[in-house]
């Protein structure tokens, strides 16, 4: 094993035109048959040798318990940790003394996707989904409020979950 | 056109000791600057011109059309990284080092996490030292690509650039199933990394090192022999040896003129020593030189990414993240389940690491040169200063000295061969 130092020498033949188009012609003219690889993106969203993978960083979703709550206890965690400073949270607690947001708004607009926040959510609340196509005609509707992330029916990537022992 | 039109195009507002309004004249220092002859013409290329790469503008002076004087103008890009991150935890820096080298995402993170294990003094496990190589391998094929890509493009020659955009793709769809990002990977953290391969992912990068030195070689047919390719840049954009290393350049820009320094080599991290591969050098410092050495050092990458493979198929059980709780956060599932290491996640959320008070200079052979990450702590969980040395931005400053006395369609061939990236050099 050992790392060496390769001098790059020049071709030693004389370089051509008429030779090297007439090559690279041929070399042109031969990759007409191969199989073609543009995907028609909006016609087709996925061919037999890409889909979107399980672990894509997008669009957020809150994952809600069987009453259709949000599992979020407002532990203020995925605020503290967001490099983007996107989530707002105002934390609230009900008669029984459990803690749940009052307000948790996340602007899609500074977020950068870095999947920080499902990283550090100790209650696998709020997740990064396998979901990229969020265009809007408005600004206002990039802030994402409680109702909208929970509404999400994306599915939610793999990092830091159990079903991908491999993702952490 | 009169002196006075000349000052101020030549010069770029600033303010002076005292704070007041001052012209600072452009150019390079210690040179007179001559009086503008009336034949001489001023253009500018920029900063929305395709063949800058970027947004740099340049100012050039022609006399016909010999150019005269380069002047390159920079920061419309700047985004204030280093600042950013004095008000972010070393982790949640990484996201800012995506953007940077935006070509090769992956090797800033690993620059970025090898730098702060550097300032704590971690020895990271010997999985992630080879996955990191790959990482590395795979930003710096992807980087070179679109440097030969969009220089051909400049030349006239567009057919490769679709050859080598395809591959691309393949390798972005690998970073794509590991890292769950395209562009934005944010693949490590400090002691670890953010996630492991997923199972039969290494099948598929195998296949990459199987198919793309044919296409590379597709390339070589294109190109190496090709008259116009020769005419463009043999003995265009020669840089010599001791300018080369005045002026602090790196990278393949450095190993044209025939210096063998590759950080890789000289001082090796993650185990690169251990690894079969050639430095390429190159003999003239010319444009072509650059581009014989690029080409072979994606051979060699691929080289190295199928050594890494065979490692990593051997370290298939073998932990991937330190053992050391001061900078890994518990399992996901260990923190939900048991109260210690739920206090000891939220601790570390929280708090942040903190690594010692120190400094701590880390270089790494990114594509484009050395990049250099420089923290300063003062013992607590953000950076006093981060400083980047970034490759592009110091290759840059030679620019100048390349094109001037060139043609003016040289300064499109030879802005390609430095292979910038604005991200990086305004960061
Ligand atoms: S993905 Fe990153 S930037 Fe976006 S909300 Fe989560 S932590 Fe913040
Ligand atoms: S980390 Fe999870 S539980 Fe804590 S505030 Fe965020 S979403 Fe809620």
């Amino acid at each position: 094993m050992a790392i060496g130092v390769k001098v790059m020498q020049r071709p030693g033949r004389e370089a051509s035109y008429m030779r090297a188009t007439l090559k690279g012609m041929a070399l042109t003219f031969r990759h007409l048959f191969r199989r073609k690889v543009t995907m028609q993106y909006p016609e087709e969203r996925s061919t037999e040798t890409w889909t979107l993978s399980p672990r894509w960083r997008g669009t957020h979703r809150m994952l809600t318990d069987e009453q259709g709550r949000s599992k979020c206890v407002a532990c203020g965690l995925c605020p503290q940790i967001c490099p983007a400073n996107c989530i707002k949270l105002v934390p609230g607690e009900d008669e029984e003394g459990n803690r749940y947001p009052l307000i948790y708004e996340i602007d899609e607009f500074r977020c950068v996707f870095c999947g920080y926040c499902q990283e550090v959510c100790p209650e696998e609340a709020i997740h990064v989904g396998v979901h990229y196509e969020n265009a809007e005609y408005e600004r206002g509707r990039f802030v994402y409020d409680l109702e909208r992330l929970s509404a999400q029916t994306h599915p939610v990537s793999s990092l830091w979950d159990p079903t991908d022992p491999r993702g952490e | 056109m009169t002196t006075r039109t000349v000052e101020f195009e030549l010069s770029t507002p600033g303010v002076d000791a005292a704070g007041r309004d001052i012209r600072v004249p452009l150019g390079v220092p210690g040179r007179e600057v001559e009086d503008f002859p009336s034949e001489h013409v001023l253009i500018n290329i920029g900063p929305q011109h395709p063949a800058t790469h970027g947004v740099l503008r340049l100012v050039i002076e022609l006399d016909g059309e010999t150019v005269v004087r380069c002047i390159p103008h920079i920061g419309y890009l700047h985004s204030g990284f280093e600042k950013l991150a004095e008000y972010r935890h070393y982790n949640q820096i990484i996201p800012l080092t995506d953007r940077t080298d935006y070509l090769a995402p992956m090797s800033n993170n690993v620059c970025l996490a090898l730098a702060v294990e550097k300032l704590m003094d971690i020895e990271i496990t010997e999985r992630c030292q080879v996955l990191r190589v790959i990482a590395c391998e795979m930003s710096r094929i992807i980087s070179h690509i679109v440097w030969l890509g969009t220089t051909g493009i400049d030349l006239g020659a567009f057919t490769p650039f679709l050859w080598l955009f395809h591959q691309r793709e393949l390798i972005y769809d690998l970073q794509e199933s590991w890292t769950g990002a395209r562009l934005t990977t944010s693949l490590t953290r400090v002691g670890g990394m953010m996630a492991d391969v997923p199972d039969g992912w290494e099948d598929g990068l195998r296949t990459f090192c199987q198919g793309f030195p044919k296409v590379l070689q597709e390339v070589d047919t294109m190109f190496t022999n090709n008259a116009i390719w020769c005419g463009r840049n043999q003995g265009v954009g020669v840089i010599s040896q001791a300018d080369a290393i005045n002026g602090s350049l790196s990278g393949p820009l450095l190993r044209s003129t025939g210096v063998d320094y590759d950080v890789r080599k000289d001082r090796p991290y993650l185990g690169y020593e251990t690894y079969d591969f050639d430095v390429p050098v190159g003999e003239h410092g010319d444009n072509y030189d650059r581009y014989l050495v690029r080409l072979e050092e994606m051979f060699q990458s691929t080289r190295i990414l199928e050594q890494a493979l065979d490692r990593l198929a051997g370290l298939r059980d073998a932990p991937m993240n330190v053992a050391d709780a001061r900078v890994i956060l518990p399992p996901k599932s260990r923190a939900m389940s048991d109260m210690e290491s739920m206090i000891h996640h939220f601790k570390q959320v929280m708090e942040g690491i903190h690594p010692p008070a120190g400094e701590a200079y880390l270089g790494i052979e990114n594509p484009k040169g050395e990049l250099g990450y420089y923290f300063v702590s003062d013992g607590t969980a953000k950076p006093v200063r981060w400083r980047i040395r970034p490759p592009s931005f110091v290759n840059l400053s030679a620019l100048p000295q390349m094109c001037e006395g060139a043609l003016l369609s040289d300064v499109i061939a030879t802005n390609a061969s430095v292979d910038i990236v604005m991200g990086e050099i305004d960061r």
